[in-house]
């Protein structure tokens, strides 16, 4: 038995927030985030115990590292803190380093398309900035191979996605310059794009293709070999929320609400692949292999294959741009452009907002902020609005089909979701 | 309006010049040329600039000039003229008379002030440059608060502002507040209402805990980022009074006996304790040898400086750990239903801001929604229609109000008892601005 997962819809966190600063805890976070939710899917707490005197009703809660972030373990159990509604809805924790938005969406969408469940509530939540940077980037080590690829390193991802860069530039026998200039114009579009998303974490930060392009000196400082800090995404505090429906419910849904349920997104296809963890085993791999990161595309594709669609019908993308190096690499993934072809599409404009492939419309990564746990969630909650043409100002005119792709770790995990009407 | 490609900023070795500056150098890519009274002072605006918006890229678009050699040449060259030089009449008019002299038709030219009258300024002008003359108050640090209070008078064109609005607003990222020509405009007529009456009120209370009392009974928990009077203390005593000064001598409204400066608050200034910026004013922060922190607290009675107090409120308590679950309307409740004499001021000021705040509609900007995106984004408070909804709606708050005994605006007395009041939810979350 295989149904179809439908999508009602959801909400984020204003990623601009600093809630340790606020003296606010994960816990207000996610309450926020729930009941903003709940309130714009319009589903009452009344229809959730409703739901779960019939076993109907479930909660997946996507989180990297909330144990050492705020010494809290077990965040699947926290929505009954929400609201006693939640008292016995089967809940859990799911975890893959920044891919665990995605992996509780697999899990969610698993048991619907199983028909186990009518609703599921899934939630990416990350507190970041309880911790100072590099505190915190010695937690993000933990998503690496620790002890072989961070112990002792200050900052390593930064430096395992410069390496990235390294070997797309020595792979593809791209000339420095045009490639570094790619990598500027990508740290621009994202956030020339976050400009236009209310809820993105650098909506009022300056950025041009000037500053992005004068990498060095004080204020654009080297983080990993060629990578700078506009090459980066930043440090985030945030939650996501979408709500998945059966197509029973979503059926009932609709119906109440006087939509078609043809209009309603859902989930069209999926991929689920994991790479070798260290970067280096990665690397050794696809020796002599047309792509860097080859089990990223081949995520893709069984998505395609899932959904059965193709690059060409797809009308917007959400990428894991953590580094402007992780997004280069997915453009030929998506099939956008043959590898080693990249800069073309970027330089033509192609992935630019009003460009046939838009790339992060939302702002991606470097733009709307990564609070690790949730960005899965985030993506998937931006695809929705864009297939229902609700993005408001980040809106990607006629967008029916879109992909996501997201990654944990240097692109060792990889989940693609597309969806679509 | 003319695109705006070159901007001469007169008096860009002050933080407020400087950052301005970043701004319009970064966001804008404006050719700038950065005046001052000397090269020196001139040049350490550029350096001040690129260290606000975190860009080098800027230094090369930033003509570092001195009012005497270069203003003539900037000027005739610009496509925007922003003085930011001393709050005074005789200062900006003598800098206005220069600016006339070189200033091309269609050119803006527009002045930070806080409090002068902008009609009176653009008096320097013939009748197209008060056309394009406005008041474009930014906020400090302007890279950081992007609230811009865009100020016309009678003379000035309404097309223009309009241009000009877009281009502040899209171009450079502000958040922008359409004000009248009044006293203070509208963000600091609020924010120093509210800080001068509850220095009053420390003065009164002096005995009960002065002012480390009413910062504390007016905490985050009440939507702010920093207590009312640690924002005095912040700004400085004299800006202070210079505002409240000018809202008491100009303005007739209901409120104003409390914008009297408070005496405790003279005697300071008189000494030279101006605030952080002169090492103590309301309060005094020292290391001692071993370099332990201190803070001190000016006692309003005894004229010295005690170790500033812990005090255990239980409202104070209780609302707090409120926010700090989220929990908004709960805080509101507590505060609400707390008794005792400091449940009484916090609901005496919540209710005062609020009925304040919408009361300047008509008078200083259009609608509401100017008002609390003056508060919001210039002051980091949470808006007073956002206050509104968290403490139950219109209704519950039009009984606030009456019990507190302050007027009830038409705002609110007409508004629907059954609607959301905030409007503007989606762009401003007035959640993040309470403090736990």
């Amino acid at each position: 038995m295989s149904q179809e997962v439908f999508i009602l819809g959801g909400e984020q966190t204003d990623f601009q927030r600093n809630w340790s600063k606020e003296g606010k805890s994960f816990m207000a976070m996610l309450r926020e985030v729930v009941e903003d939710s709940l309130s714009k899917v319009g589903i009452e707490y009344a229809e959730i115990k409703r739901l779960n005197e019939t076993n109907r009703v479930a909660v997946f809660v996507g989180n990297f590292d909330a144990e050492q972030y705020t010494t809290q373990g077990h965040l699947g159990a926290f929505l009954t803190e929400v609201n006693s509604a939640f008292n016995g809805v089967p809940g859990a924790r799911y975890e893959a380093a920044c891919a665990s938005g995605s992996v509780a969406l697999d899990a969610a969408s698993t048991h619907l398309r199983a028909g186990d469940y009518d609703l599921a509530i899934v939630v990416g939540i990350e507190v970041m900035k309880t911790v100072s940077s590099a505190i915190g980037g010695d937690f993000l080590g933990t998503a690496a191979y620790y002890e072989k690829e961070a112990k002792g390193v200050e900052f390593p991802f930064p430096k395992l996605f410069g390496k990235l860069a390294d070997v797309l530039l020595e792979r593809y026998k791209l000339k420095e310059d045009v490639f570094m200039d790619s990598l500027a114009e990508i740290s621009r579009i994202n956030y020339a794009n976050a400009k236009r998303n209310p809820k993105s974490q650098t909506r009022s930060w300056f950025m041009n293709k000037e500053h992005a392009s004068a990498r060095g000196g004080e204020n654009n400082m080297s983080v990993g070999g060629r990578l700078c800090i506009t090459d980066c995404s930043q440090v985030t505090d945030g939650a996501a929320v979408v709500v998945l429906a059966s197509p029973t419910y979503t059926a009932e849904y609709s119906k109440k609400r006087g939509i078609n349920q043809a209009d309603v997104p859902k989930i069209k296809g999926w991929g689920h692949r994991v790479a070798p963890i260290t970067f280096a085993g990665k690397v050794a791999e696809s020796e002599g292999n047309k792509y860097v990161v080859p089990w990223t595309k081949t995520t893709v594709d069984d998505a395609y294959k899932r959904a059965n669609l193709s690059v060409a019908n797809i009308d917007v993308f959400e990428t894991h741009d953590c580094f402007t190096s992780s997004e280069y690499a997915a453009i030929s993934a998506f099939g956008i452009t043959e590898p080693g072809k990249e800069h073309e599409a970027i330089q033509q404009g192609v992935i630019d907002f009003k460009g046939k492939k838009p790339i992060n419309p939302s702002g991606g990564l470097i733009g709307v902020g990564h609070p690790v746990g949730a960005s899965g969630v985030r993506m998937i909650l931006d695809l929705y609005k864009q297939v229902s043409n609700t993005a408001g100002e980040y809106q990607v005119e006629g967008a029916k089909n879109g992909l996501m792709l997201n990654i944990g770790g240097s692109a060792t995990t990889n989940m693609v979701f597309i969806v679509g009407k | 309006m003319r695109q705006i490609k070159t901007v001469t900023v007169l008096g860009a070795n002050g933080a407020m010049g400087a950052g301005s500056a970043g701004v319009i150098a970064s966001f804008g890519e404006a050719k700038v040329y950065m005046l001052a009274r000397d090269l020196g002072k001139a040049n350490e605006g550029i350096t001040k600039a690129v260290k606000s918006v975190r860009t080098d890229t800027i230094k090369t678009r930033m003509i570092a000039g001195t009012y005497e050699n270069d203003l003539a040449k900037a000027v005739s060259e610009s496509d925007w003229v922003f003085e930011l030089v001393a709050e005074s009449y005789s200062v900006k008019e003598a800098i206005n008379k220069e600016i006339a002299k070189s200033r091309k038709p269609g050119t803006i030219i527009s002045t930070v002030s806080s409090g002068l009258s902008i009609e009176r300024l653009s008096k320097s002008f013939d009748e197209d440059g008060q056309k394009h003359y406005f008041g474009t108050h930014f906020f400090n640090p302007p890279y950081k608060m992007i609230l811009c209070e865009l100020v016309s008078h009678k003379g000035s064109d309404p097309q223009i502002k309009k241009d000009l609005g877009h281009y502040l607003e899209k171009t450079l990222g502000r958040a922008v507040v359409y004000t009248n020509d009044t006293p203070a405009f509208a963000g600091n007529r609020i924010g120093f209402q509210l800080m001068n009456e509850i220095a009053q009120l420390a003065e009164k209370y002096s005995d009960k805990g002065g002012i480390a009392l009413m910062d504390e009974i007016m905490g985050g928990f009440t939507g702010r980022a920093m207590g009312p009077l640690a924002t005095v203390d912040f700004v400085g005593l004299d800006v202070h009074k210079a505002i409240v000064d000018n809202l008491y001598e100009f303005t007739k409204d209901g409120a104003h006996e409390t914008f009297k400066l408070p005496g405790y608050m003279q005697k300071l200034i008189d000494a030279g304790n101006l605030g952080a910026k002169s090492g103590q004013g309301l309060v005094k922060r020292s290391k001692t040898a071993d370099g332990k922190r201190e803070k001190y607290v000016y006692n309003i009675s005894t004229g010295n400086y005690d170790p500033y107090p812990k005090f255990d409120i239980a409202f104070t308590k209780e609302a707090s750990k409120k926010i700090g679950e989220s929990d908004y309307a709960g805080a509101m409740k507590v505060i609400k239903t707390a008794s005792g004499l400091e449940a009484d001021l916090c609901r005496y000021f919540i209710a005062r801001y609020i009925s304040y705040s919408l009361s300047i509609v008509g008078e200083v900007v259009e609608n509401k929604e100017n008002a609390d995106k003056a508060m919001g984004f210039g002051f980091n408070w949470v808006p007073a229609s956002a206050l509104v909804d968290f403490l139950g709606g219109v209704g519950e708050t039009i009984q606030l109000l009456e019990k507190a005994k302050v007027p009830v605006p038409s705002e609110l007395s007409k508004a629907d008892k059954n609607k959301p009041f905030y409007q503007l939810k989606d762009v401003l979350d007035a959640r993040a601005l309470f403090r736990a």
